[in-house]
């Protein structure tokens, strides 16, 4: 409990309530809609409060389920996502998605049911050490003695999660605190925390882009969580300054603007790696240097000094050397930085711009492709087309997320959720089911593949609960694909357990939970297919055959420079 | 090389092993450890020694304020620094 929180003081209620009473009761003042979760012993008392109440709570058929459910609502919904779980394995369950969370900091309150505190300790039945287990995975996490503590550890909870650089917070309630009748009240009061950078440090900032001949704008996932996108924006159009993106904050800058390389990475574009190697200064917007990002860390960008942009000071020099960290919101610290480049003499850097404009026409991507079989990255291209402005793809995580991010094109960061820094399988069903909640007027394709799918397809059982009109891709290769490709080029074509050609019957298996499903095996079925999917009011599955010996290009090999891109031929 | 951090820590379920496993967790040996009560919290020095040379006591500092009802007093090198 931080010091934030005042004394015990009587509330206005006169007649005790009971602790799981003011967990929904302090939830409801939060102005939470939605909750996902799944009850079991330990957590009873709250959902025997939840009757009634004001709370939108959806039922998944796993613990993991709900957590990603909870993560992709929020991602898309700029709120808080909340998820319950019982003590014991349905606490253990949500690991994944408390992991999911932290590594791209997205807001998140997780709430767990526990034994009895006479109990704990004692190996009670169900009873696990969640918040032991869940330490490194959390921003913060509490475990609750005496009811009087839960209005207030709520509050601060939700305040935590989303205040700074935003993450999971878990709080975990004995059944007999949830039992506890209190009239006492503890307030939260929410600090005023916004972080704005010192002038001085914007100034070093400023002269350090003034005096770039070679800069490069690397976005990550911070602009979006920061409300920055239209500060990014304006800076990208004001400077003319080369853009890349990083998986997580595609759609920062839309698909197809002049100037924006596209994706850095791995498997981003060859213009995007290019100019970064070449670049001799990165403005590195919300972004962390992650592995897959930057390919070998001490050759990458080597000619490049850095100006890093973050809210979290130990992000900053955490990985590279900066020559100025500007620490705190990205949005006001922008802004700033906008406004005096626009107030000074503008900036030029037109020559650098242009060759990189003609670069990224050269080695753009080749939809072209031989035989008759369908072609995933057409397939996505045309489907984030016809899908518009509300098109929001909901990923799960292999071949198939790297197709997405590379081909879909994107308007706006809410319309690509993708497992980026745990890269976690079986996230795209939940994921669908999240972000569908969160904005019921967007198109929500969930994107995923026969491996991915089968981590968490109970949930199609939700979906049809729910009635919630997801539309579903399964893209199958009755391989893991990601897995079997790094076998043929890095494990001499050694393919161990990577072979899923045994893989249910998906139409079948959809139409058994309730959901219309049809499949597309040609190329020739691919446009009428997309059709049906987006005309459909409901919910429904395209299971997608395609080429199992397709592959991901261009690939950057592991431990290799980001200059080093291997191309593939089709 | 060694640094000695000095932090305050609100005592709360499971604050120590958030700070120790913090500390090993980002590639830290713990040479030894001293604690001490100090009204609702408790006075801390570990003695650190990174794993390799990758691993910045400074940016230790950093992952160490991040932590809610830590508050990090110093660490031997600043005061070093200070002093000099």
């Amino acid at each position: 409990m931080s010091a934030a929180a005042t004394a015990l003081k009587p509330s206005a209620e006169t007649a005790p309530q009971s602790g799981a009473r003011l967990v929904v009761s302090t939830l409801e003042k939060l102005g939470v809609e939605v909750l996902f979760g799944y009850p079991g012993g330990a957590i009873m008392p709250i959902y025997d409060a939840l009757a009634g109440s004001s709370l939108r709570h959806y039922l998944c058929r796993h613990e993991q389920g709900a957590a990603f459910a909870a993560d992709s609502y929020a991602r898309v919904s700029g709120k808080v996502g909340v998820c319950m779980a019982t003590s014991g394995p349905g606490a253990t369950n949500l690991v994944t998605g408390i992991a999911n969370a932290m590594l791209d900091s997205v807001p998140m309150v997780c709430i767990t049911g526990n034994v009895a505190q006479g109990v704990m300790g004692m190996d009670a039945f169900q009873e696990v050490d969640i918040l032991g287990v869940t330490l490194p995975i959390v921003k913060h996490s509490y475990l609750v003695r005496r009811a009087a503590d839960i209005p207030a550890v709520i509050e601060e909870a939700f305040h935590l999660a989303r205040s700074g650089r935003p993450g999971p917070v878990l709080i975990d309630l004995p059944k007999d605190v949830q039992f506890e009748l209190t009239n006492e009240a503890r307030a939260f009061h929410v600090p005023n925390d916004a972080v704005i950078a010192e002038t001085s440090v914007i100034a070093e900032a400023e002269a350090a882009i003034r005096a770039a001949r070679r800069p490069v704008l690397y976005i990550g996932g911070g602009a979006k969580i920061s409300g920055a996108v239209e500060a990014v924006r304006a800076f990208a159009a004001m400077t003319g300054i080369p853009q890349v993106s990083t998986l997580n904050a595609l759609g920062t800058i839309p698909s197809g603007q002049d100037n924006y390389l596209g994706m850095l990475g791995m498997h981003g574009t060859r213009c995007a790696n290019e100019a970064v190697q070449e670049s001799d200064l990165l403005i590195v917007v919300g972004a962390r240097f992650d592995d897959r990002a930057t390919g070998k860390l001490v050759e990458f960008a080597p000619h490049a000094g850095v100006v890093h942009f973050d809210i979290d000071p130990s992000e900053i020099g955490k990985l590279r050397k900066v020559a100025v960290g500007v620490t705190g919101d990205l949005k006001p610290n922008l802004e700033a930085m906008n406004a005096r480049l626009s107030s000074g003499p503008a900036i030029d850097v037109s020559g650098w711009a242009e060759r990189w404009r003609a670069k990224s026409i050269e080695c753009a991507f080749d939809y072209n492709a031989p035989g008759e079989g369908v072609f995933a990255p057409q397939l996505l291209n045309e489907l984030s087309k016809k899908a518009g402005p509300n098109f929001i793809a909901a990923c799960d995580v292999g071949q198939h997320q790297m197709w997405v991010a590379q081909y879909c094109e994107f308007s706006r960061p809410q319309a690509h959720i993708t497992s980026g820094g745990l890269g976690s399988m079986g996230f795209g069903l939940p994921a669908g089911i999240g972000a569908k909640l969160a904005e019921p007027d967007a198109c929500v394709v969930t994107i995923t593949g026969d491996g991915g799918v089968m981590m968490n397809i109970q949930e199609l059982a939700t979906v049809n609960r729910f009635k919630i009109p997801l539309k579903i891709i399964i893209l199958d290769n009755s391989r893991l694909g990601m897995v079997r490709q790094w076998q043929e080029f890095f494990f001499e074509r050694n393919f161990s357990e990577v072979d899923l050609s045994d893989n249910p019957d998906f139409v079948k298996v959809a139409e058994a939970f309730g959901i219309p499903a049809f499949r597309v095996d040609a190329r020739d079925q691919v446009s009428a297919g997309i059709d049906r999917l987006l005309a459909a009011e409901g919910p429904i599955l395209m299971h997608v055959i395609i080429d199992p010996n397709d592959n991901v290009w261009p690939l950057v090999p592991p431990g290799k420079n980001n200059a080093e891109m291997l191309e593939g031929a089709r | 090389m060694t640094d000695t951090v000095h932090i305050l820590i609100d005592r709360a379920d499971g604050a120590l092993q958030r700070l120790i496993g913090l500390v090993e967790r980002r590639g830290f040996f713990i040479d030894a450890i001293t604690m001490a009560p100090e009204g609702a919290a408790l006075n801390i020095a570990l003695t650190v020694r990174g794993r390799d040379a990758g691993r910045s006591i400074d940016n230790l500092g950093l992952q160490i304020d991040r932590l809610v009802g830590a508050r990090r007093i110093s660490n031997d090198a600043a005061f070093r620094s200070e002093a000099a």
